[in-house]
Protein backbone atom coordinates (compact mmCIF):
# COMPACT_ATOMS: atom_id res chain seq x y z
CA UNK A 1 0.00 0.00 0.00
CA UNK A 2 1.68 3.26 -0.96
CA UNK A 3 2.17 5.84 1.51
CA UNK A 4 0.89 9.67 1.30
CA UNK A 5 3.02 12.10 -0.02
CA UNK A 6 3.87 13.75 2.99
CA UNK A 7 2.40 11.05 5.20
CA UNK A 8 4.16 12.59 8.63
CA UNK A 9 1.31 15.41 8.17
CA UNK A 10 -1.79 12.84 9.33
CA UNK A 11 -1.70 11.29 12.57
CA UNK A 12 -4.35 9.16 14.56
CA UNK A 13 -6.19 9.49 16.95
CA UNK A 14 -3.89 6.61 18.51
CA UNK A 15 -1.03 8.85 17.90
CA UNK A 16 -3.01 11.75 19.86
CA UNK A 17 -3.78 9.86 22.66
CA UNK A 18 -0.27 8.95 23.09
CA UNK A 19 0.83 12.32 23.16
CA UNK A 20 -1.93 14.31 24.83
CA UNK A 21 0.54 15.32 28.20
CA UNK A 22 3.02 16.22 25.56
CA UNK A 23 3.99 19.23 26.09
CA UNK A 24 5.70 20.72 22.75
CA UNK A 25 2.24 20.21 21.00
CA UNK A 26 -1.01 22.08 20.76
CA UNK A 27 -4.50 20.44 20.24
CA UNK A 28 -6.65 23.01 18.15
CA UNK A 29 -10.06 21.92 17.91
CA UNK A 30 -11.75 24.23 14.79
CA UNK A 31 -15.58 23.55 14.11
CA UNK A 32 -18.45 24.57 11.96
CA UNK A 33 -20.42 24.78 15.21
CA UNK A 34 -19.20 27.30 17.28
CA UNK A 35 -20.87 25.93 20.12
CA UNK A 36 -19.55 22.20 19.71
CA UNK A 37 -16.47 22.56 21.61
CA UNK A 38 -17.97 23.47 24.62
CA UNK A 39 -20.21 20.60 24.47
CA UNK A 40 -16.79 18.27 25.27
CA UNK A 41 -13.03 18.06 23.70
CA UNK A 42 -9.87 16.45 23.24
CA UNK A 43 -8.41 17.17 27.01
CA UNK A 44 -5.94 20.20 26.49
CA UNK A 45 -7.62 21.27 23.06
CA UNK A 46 -8.06 24.94 22.93
CA UNK A 47 -10.84 26.19 20.47
CA UNK A 48 -9.98 28.42 16.91
CA UNK A 49 -12.96 29.88 15.52
CA UNK A 50 -12.84 30.69 11.57
CA UNK A 51 -14.90 33.18 11.99
CA UNK A 52 -14.36 35.01 15.08
CA UNK A 53 -10.24 34.42 15.06
CA UNK A 54 -9.27 34.11 11.96
CA UNK A 55 -11.37 36.23 9.97
CA UNK A 56 -10.73 40.50 10.26
CA UNK A 57 -14.64 41.44 10.91
CA UNK A 58 -14.17 44.57 8.56
CA UNK A 59 -12.57 43.75 5.37
CA UNK A 60 -12.74 40.44 3.87
CA UNK A 61 -9.37 38.86 4.60
CA UNK A 62 -7.28 37.08 7.56
CA UNK A 63 -6.58 38.75 10.59
CA UNK A 64 -3.07 40.15 9.61
CA UNK A 65 -0.10 38.75 10.93
CA UNK A 66 -0.11 40.67 14.02
CA UNK A 67 -3.07 39.64 15.43
CA UNK A 68 -2.20 36.04 14.03
CA UNK A 69 0.34 36.32 16.47
CA UNK A 70 -1.36 37.68 19.43
CA UNK A 71 -3.80 34.61 18.93
CA UNK A 72 -1.04 31.95 18.93
CA UNK A 73 0.30 33.83 21.69
CA UNK A 74 -2.88 33.36 23.89
CA UNK A 75 -2.95 29.60 22.84
CA UNK A 76 0.13 29.35 24.07
CA UNK A 77 1.19 28.59 21.03
CA UNK A 78 5.12 29.20 19.95
CA UNK A 79 7.03 29.49 16.62
CA UNK A 80 8.53 25.80 17.27
CA UNK A 81 4.77 24.51 19.00
CA UNK A 82 3.29 21.42 16.99
CA UNK A 83 0.26 22.14 16.13
CA UNK A 84 -2.37 19.30 15.63
CA UNK A 85 -5.87 20.52 14.42
CA UNK A 86 -9.33 18.24 14.14
CA UNK A 87 -12.89 19.32 13.67
CA UNK A 88 -15.91 18.64 12.89
CA UNK A 89 -17.66 17.99 9.48
CA UNK A 90 -14.82 15.25 8.14
CA UNK A 91 -11.87 17.64 9.60
CA UNK A 92 -13.11 20.32 7.07
CA UNK A 93 -12.64 23.30 9.17
CA UNK A 94 -9.44 21.89 10.53
CA UNK A 95 -8.09 21.72 7.01
CA UNK A 96 -8.96 25.27 6.94
CA UNK A 97 -7.16 26.43 10.04
CA UNK A 98 -4.38 24.27 9.23
CA UNK A 99 -4.24 26.90 6.01
CA UNK A 100 -4.90 29.45 7.51
CA UNK A 101 -1.37 28.64 10.05
CA UNK A 102 0.56 27.67 6.54
CA UNK A 103 -0.43 31.11 5.14
CA UNK A 104 1.48 32.90 7.96
CA UNK A 105 4.14 30.67 8.09
CA UNK A 106 3.91 27.83 11.06
CA UNK A 107 6.42 25.55 10.21
CA UNK A 108 4.64 22.23 12.33
CA UNK A 109 1.15 21.59 11.59
CA UNK A 110 -0.48 18.23 11.62
CA UNK A 111 -4.26 16.94 11.08
CA UNK A 112 -6.00 14.15 13.18
CA UNK A 113 -7.05 11.96 10.69
CA UNK A 114 -11.10 11.36 11.78
CA UNK A 115 -11.73 14.23 13.46
CA UNK A 116 -14.24 14.75 16.20
CA UNK A 117 -16.08 12.10 14.46
CA UNK A 118 -13.92 9.07 15.40
CA UNK A 119 -12.32 10.46 18.50
CA UNK A 120 -15.93 9.73 20.34
CA UNK A 121 -16.62 6.50 18.21
CA UNK A 122 -13.47 5.10 19.87
CA UNK A 123 -14.77 6.69 23.26
CA UNK A 124 -11.53 8.04 23.64
CA UNK A 125 -11.99 11.03 27.08
CA UNK A 126 -13.44 14.23 26.33
CA UNK A 127 -13.70 17.29 28.63
CA UNK A 128 -15.34 20.47 28.89
CA UNK A 129 -12.49 22.15 30.85
CA UNK A 130 -11.12 24.87 28.79
CA UNK A 131 -7.25 24.92 29.47
CA UNK A 132 -5.09 27.59 29.80
CA UNK A 133 -1.55 28.19 28.82
CA UNK A 134 1.07 30.71 29.46
CA UNK A 135 1.25 33.36 26.93
CA UNK A 136 3.99 33.02 24.29
CA UNK A 137 6.35 34.99 22.04
CA UNK A 138 5.28 34.98 18.90
CA UNK A 139 6.71 36.16 15.28
CA UNK A 140 3.79 35.61 12.25
CA UNK A 141 5.39 35.93 8.71
CA UNK A 142 3.49 38.22 6.38
CA UNK A 143 1.06 35.74 3.88
CA UNK A 144 2.59 33.66 2.09
CA UNK A 145 1.34 33.93 -1.20
CA UNK A 146 2.15 30.56 -2.59
CA UNK A 147 -1.19 28.54 -1.54
CA UNK A 148 -3.76 31.74 -1.58
CA UNK A 149 -5.47 32.75 -5.20
CA UNK A 150 -6.73 36.44 -5.80
CA UNK A 151 -9.29 36.92 -8.28
CA UNK A 152 -7.28 38.38 -11.04
CA UNK A 153 -4.92 35.03 -10.66
CA UNK A 154 -7.63 33.18 -11.25
CA UNK A 155 -8.66 35.26 -14.04
CA UNK A 156 -5.38 34.47 -15.73
CA UNK A 157 -5.45 31.01 -14.64
CA UNK A 158 -8.89 30.46 -16.09
CA UNK A 159 -8.08 31.98 -19.37
CA UNK A 160 -4.71 29.79 -20.18
CA UNK A 161 -7.06 26.42 -19.75
CA UNK A 162 -5.04 25.41 -16.86
CA UNK A 163 -6.71 23.13 -14.01
CA UNK A 164 -9.21 24.66 -11.70
CA UNK A 165 -11.35 22.27 -9.24
CA UNK A 166 -14.50 23.02 -7.70
CA UNK A 167 -15.33 21.23 -4.85
CA UNK A 168 -19.07 22.13 -4.53
CA UNK A 169 -21.98 19.87 -4.77
CA UNK A 170 -22.98 18.96 -8.57
CA UNK A 171 -25.63 21.16 -7.95
CA UNK A 172 -24.05 23.97 -6.90
CA UNK A 173 -21.51 23.26 -9.61
CA UNK A 174 -24.65 23.03 -11.91
CA UNK A 175 -25.90 26.59 -11.19
CA UNK A 176 -29.60 24.66 -10.33
CA UNK A 177 -31.69 26.31 -7.71
CA UNK A 178 -31.08 24.62 -4.29
CA UNK A 179 -33.96 25.86 -2.61
CA UNK A 180 -37.86 26.72 -2.67
CA UNK A 181 -38.97 29.97 -4.44
CA UNK A 182 -39.65 32.02 -1.16
CA UNK A 183 -36.32 30.45 0.73
CA UNK A 184 -33.30 32.33 0.67
CA UNK A 185 -31.12 32.05 -1.89
CA UNK A 186 -27.26 30.83 -1.44
CA UNK A 187 -25.93 34.56 -1.45
CA UNK A 188 -24.30 34.76 -5.46
CA UNK A 189 -25.98 36.27 -7.61
CA UNK A 190 -25.48 33.87 -10.59
CA UNK A 191 -25.38 30.19 -10.16
CA UNK A 192 -22.49 27.90 -11.82
CA UNK A 193 -19.10 27.50 -11.94
CA UNK A 194 -15.66 28.85 -13.42
CA UNK A 195 -15.40 27.64 -16.86
CA UNK A 196 -13.10 24.59 -17.62
CA UNK A 197 -13.56 23.77 -13.67
CA UNK A 198 -13.26 20.54 -13.15
CA UNK A 199 -16.35 19.05 -10.54
CA UNK A 200 -14.86 17.21 -8.18
CA UNK A 201 -16.68 17.31 -4.67
CA UNK A 202 -14.39 17.83 -1.51
CA UNK A 203 -16.44 14.37 0.49
CA UNK A 204 -14.99 12.34 -2.12
CA UNK A 205 -11.38 12.33 -0.83
CA UNK A 206 -12.90 11.33 2.53
CA UNK A 207 -14.00 7.78 4.44
CA UNK A 208 -17.48 7.26 6.42
CA UNK A 209 -15.33 7.43 8.94
CA UNK A 210 -14.10 10.59 8.03
CA UNK A 211 -10.55 9.74 7.51
CA UNK A 212 -8.83 10.71 4.27
CA UNK A 213 -9.08 7.70 1.82
CA UNK A 214 -6.05 5.78 0.62
CA UNK A 215 -3.69 6.88 -1.62
CA UNK A 216 -4.57 4.55 -4.62
CA UNK A 217 -8.00 5.67 -4.10
CA UNK A 218 -7.17 9.57 -4.25
CA UNK A 219 -4.94 8.66 -7.31
CA UNK A 220 -7.71 7.22 -9.15
CA UNK A 221 -9.79 10.26 -8.22
CA UNK A 222 -8.02 13.11 -8.89
CA UNK A 223 -5.48 11.97 -11.94
CA UNK A 224 -7.18 9.24 -13.42
CA UNK A 225 -10.97 10.14 -13.04
CA UNK A 226 -10.47 13.84 -13.68
CA UNK A 227 -7.06 14.31 -15.33
CA UNK A 228 -5.39 16.36 -12.76
CA UNK A 229 -1.80 16.21 -12.89
CA UNK A 230 0.93 16.80 -9.89
CA UNK A 231 3.23 18.85 -11.60
CA UNK A 232 0.84 21.34 -13.08
CA UNK A 233 -0.34 24.97 -11.38
CA UNK A 234 -3.26 24.33 -9.91
CA UNK A 235 -6.40 26.03 -8.10
CA UNK A 236 -9.35 25.00 -5.70
CA UNK A 237 -12.20 26.84 -4.57
CA UNK A 238 -15.50 26.17 -3.30
CA UNK A 239 -18.05 28.85 -1.73
CA UNK A 240 -16.05 30.67 0.53
CA UNK A 241 -12.47 28.93 0.19
CA UNK A 242 -13.49 26.09 3.40
CA UNK A 243 -14.18 23.11 1.47
CA UNK A 244 -11.30 23.73 -0.92
CA UNK A 245 -8.82 24.16 1.96
CA UNK A 246 -9.49 20.77 2.14
CA UNK A 247 -8.93 19.69 -1.36
CA UNK A 248 -5.94 21.68 -1.44
CA UNK A 249 -5.04 19.69 1.77
CA UNK A 250 -5.43 16.61 0.33
CA UNK A 251 -3.72 17.66 -2.88
CA UNK A 252 -0.33 19.03 -1.77
CA UNK A 253 0.26 16.58 1.07
CA UNK A 254 -1.40 13.30 0.04
CA UNK A 255 -1.24 13.33 -3.54
CA UNK A 256 2.33 15.55 -3.75
CA UNK A 257 1.05 18.09 -6.02
CA UNK A 258 3.98 20.67 -5.96
CA UNK A 259 1.58 23.80 -6.51
CA UNK A 260 -1.97 24.15 -5.47
CA UNK A 261 -3.64 27.30 -4.42
CA UNK A 262 -6.51 28.02 -2.32
CA UNK A 263 -8.78 30.79 -3.60
CA UNK A 264 -10.60 31.74 -0.47
CA UNK A 265 -12.94 34.31 -2.87
CA UNK A 266 -14.30 31.26 -4.10
CA UNK A 267 -18.27 31.90 -5.41
CA UNK A 268 -19.19 34.58 -2.93
CA UNK A 269 -16.92 36.51 -4.76
CA UNK A 270 -16.80 35.26 -8.71
CA UNK A 271 -20.79 34.14 -8.37
CA UNK A 272 -21.36 38.07 -7.17
CA UNK A 273 -18.46 39.66 -10.11
CA UNK A 274 -19.60 42.16 -12.65
CA UNK A 275 -18.58 40.79 -16.08
CA UNK A 276 -16.66 37.34 -15.22
CA UNK A 277 -17.32 34.48 -17.48
CA UNK A 278 -19.86 32.17 -16.17
CA UNK A 279 -20.64 27.93 -17.17
CA UNK A 280 -23.86 26.29 -16.06
CA UNK A 281 -24.66 22.60 -16.36
CA UNK A 282 -22.14 19.69 -16.50
CA UNK A 283 -19.33 21.57 -17.68
CA UNK B 1 -43.69 41.33 27.39
CA UNK B 2 -43.86 38.43 24.86
CA UNK B 3 -41.46 35.35 25.67
CA UNK B 4 -39.31 36.19 22.63
CA UNK B 5 -38.64 39.95 23.86
CA UNK B 6 -38.03 38.80 27.24
CA UNK B 7 -35.41 35.82 25.90
CA UNK B 8 -34.23 38.63 23.37
CA UNK B 9 -33.72 40.90 26.41
CA UNK B 10 -31.97 38.18 28.45
CA UNK B 11 -29.33 37.76 25.62
CA UNK B 12 -28.79 41.77 24.94
CA UNK B 13 -28.12 42.10 28.61
CA UNK B 14 -25.03 40.02 28.81
CA UNK B 15 -21.71 39.45 27.42
CA UNK B 16 -20.53 37.52 24.28
CA UNK B 17 -19.29 34.04 26.36
CA UNK B 18 -22.21 34.12 28.37
CA UNK B 19 -24.39 33.81 25.29
CA UNK B 20 -22.74 31.14 24.17
CA UNK B 21 -23.64 29.51 27.67
CA UNK B 22 -27.36 30.73 27.38
CA UNK B 23 -27.42 28.77 23.92
CA UNK B 24 -26.09 25.79 24.74
CA UNK B 25 -28.30 25.53 27.94
CA UNK B 26 -31.12 26.17 25.68
CA UNK B 27 -29.75 23.29 23.30
CA UNK B 28 -30.06 21.01 26.42
CA UNK B 29 -33.82 22.00 27.03
CA UNK B 30 -35.17 21.22 23.62
CA UNK B 31 -38.02 18.97 24.71
CA UNK B 32 -37.73 15.13 23.67
CA UNK B 33 -39.54 14.83 20.15
CA UNK B 34 -42.84 12.40 20.81
CA UNK B 35 -43.24 9.46 19.07
CA UNK B 36 -45.80 10.29 16.98
CA UNK B 37 -43.22 12.43 14.87
CA UNK B 38 -40.64 9.81 14.94
CA UNK B 39 -41.21 8.08 11.40
CA UNK B 40 -41.09 11.46 9.33
CA UNK B 41 -38.43 12.63 10.69
CA UNK B 42 -36.40 9.11 10.26
CA UNK B 43 -38.00 9.15 6.50
CA UNK B 44 -36.31 12.65 6.55
CA UNK B 45 -39.55 14.68 5.99
CA UNK B 46 -39.98 18.43 7.32
CA UNK B 47 -36.14 19.21 7.06
CA UNK B 48 -34.71 22.48 6.92
CA UNK B 49 -32.94 21.87 3.93
CA UNK B 50 -31.54 25.55 4.72
CA UNK B 51 -29.53 24.79 7.51
CA UNK B 52 -26.30 22.80 7.21
CA UNK B 53 -27.18 20.87 10.31
CA UNK B 54 -30.41 18.23 10.54
CA UNK B 55 -33.17 20.38 12.00
CA UNK B 56 -36.72 18.20 11.83
CA UNK B 57 -39.34 20.72 12.63
CA UNK B 58 -43.26 20.18 12.51
CA UNK B 59 -45.46 23.58 12.73
CA UNK B 60 -49.22 23.13 13.60
CA UNK B 61 -51.71 25.16 14.37
CA UNK B 62 -54.13 23.25 16.51
CA UNK B 63 -56.98 25.58 18.51
CA UNK B 64 -56.38 28.45 17.12
CA UNK B 65 -52.40 28.41 18.48
CA UNK B 66 -49.34 27.64 17.11
CA UNK B 67 -47.90 24.29 18.16
CA UNK B 68 -44.12 23.55 16.93
CA UNK B 69 -42.62 20.03 17.55
CA UNK B 70 -38.35 19.78 16.55
CA UNK B 71 -35.57 17.35 16.61
CA UNK B 72 -32.11 18.34 16.30
CA UNK B 73 -29.27 16.41 16.87
CA UNK B 74 -27.02 16.86 19.58
CA UNK B 75 -23.83 17.09 17.68
CA UNK B 76 -25.63 20.68 16.37
CA UNK B 77 -25.44 22.22 19.06
CA UNK B 78 -26.09 25.80 17.77
CA UNK B 79 -28.91 24.64 15.88
CA UNK B 80 -30.58 23.03 18.78
CA UNK B 81 -30.07 26.04 20.77
CA UNK B 82 -31.70 28.20 18.43
CA UNK B 83 -34.16 25.88 17.49
CA UNK B 84 -35.16 25.19 21.16
CA UNK B 85 -35.20 29.14 21.91
CA UNK B 86 -37.74 29.38 18.91
CA UNK B 87 -40.02 26.33 20.33
CA UNK B 88 -40.02 28.42 23.90
CA UNK B 89 -41.09 31.45 22.57
CA UNK B 90 -43.58 30.03 20.34
CA UNK B 91 -44.98 27.19 21.03
CA UNK B 92 -48.61 27.47 22.46
CA UNK B 93 -48.42 31.38 20.57
CA UNK B 94 -50.91 32.80 18.69
CA UNK B 95 -50.27 33.08 14.40
CA UNK B 96 -50.15 36.63 14.93
CA UNK B 97 -47.93 36.84 17.28
CA UNK B 98 -45.56 34.75 15.21
CA UNK B 99 -46.35 36.24 11.81
CA UNK B 100 -45.71 39.85 13.68
CA UNK B 101 -42.36 38.81 15.61
CA UNK B 102 -39.62 40.43 13.70
CA UNK B 103 -37.44 39.56 11.25
CA UNK B 104 -34.20 40.25 12.15
CA UNK B 105 -34.47 38.16 15.14
CA UNK B 106 -30.91 37.01 15.34
CA UNK B 107 -29.76 40.61 15.24
CA UNK B 108 -32.53 41.17 18.23
CA UNK B 109 -30.72 38.51 20.02
CA UNK B 110 -26.90 39.78 19.70
CA UNK B 111 -26.33 36.13 17.70
CA UNK B 112 -25.34 37.77 14.62
CA UNK B 113 -21.46 38.93 15.31
CA UNK B 114 -20.81 35.54 17.06
CA UNK B 115 -22.45 33.71 14.56
CA UNK B 116 -21.35 35.15 11.34
CA UNK B 117 -23.40 35.33 8.13
CA UNK B 118 -23.17 31.65 7.15
CA UNK B 119 -24.32 30.39 9.96
CA UNK B 120 -26.87 33.13 10.43
CA UNK B 121 -28.52 32.14 7.30
CA UNK B 122 -29.26 28.84 8.04
CA UNK B 123 -30.76 29.64 11.50
CA UNK B 124 -32.90 31.97 9.77
CA UNK B 125 -34.03 29.50 6.99
CA UNK B 126 -35.39 27.60 10.41
CA UNK B 127 -37.22 30.59 11.59
CA UNK B 128 -38.93 31.44 8.36
CA UNK B 129 -39.88 27.98 7.95
CA UNK B 130 -42.11 29.00 11.28
CA UNK B 131 -43.58 31.75 9.91
CA UNK B 132 -44.28 30.41 6.53
CA UNK B 133 -45.87 27.69 7.61
CA UNK B 134 -48.41 29.82 9.95
CA UNK B 135 -48.96 31.88 7.34
CA UNK B 136 -49.77 29.06 5.12
CA UNK B 137 -51.85 27.24 7.29
CA UNK B 138 -53.45 30.17 8.32
CA UNK B 139 -54.83 30.71 4.82
CA UNK B 140 -55.22 27.12 4.04
CA UNK B 141 -57.69 26.71 7.36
Amino acid sequence: MADYAHPDVLVSTQWVADHLDDSALRLVESNEDILLYHTGHIPNAVKIDWINDLQDQVVRDYVGHKRFAALCSDKGIANDTTVVFYGDRNNWWACYAFWVFKLYGHERCLIMDGGRKKWIEEERPMTKTVPSFPATEYVAQPQDPSIRAFRDEVMAHQQAGKPLVDVRSPAEFRGELLHMPDYPQEGSLRGGHIPGARNIPWSHAANDDATFKSREDLEVLYLQENNLDPNTATIAYCRIGERSSHTWFVLTYLLGFDNVKNYDGSWTEWGNLVGVPIERGDG
Amino acid sequence: MSTLAAIAEELQRVDDETRLELLLDYAQQLPPLPEAYHPLRDRGLNMVHECQSPVFLMVEVEHGLVRLHADVPAEAPTARGFTALLVMAFDGATPDAVLEAPDDILHRLGLIHLLGMQRTRGLNAIYQRIKNEVRRQRQAG
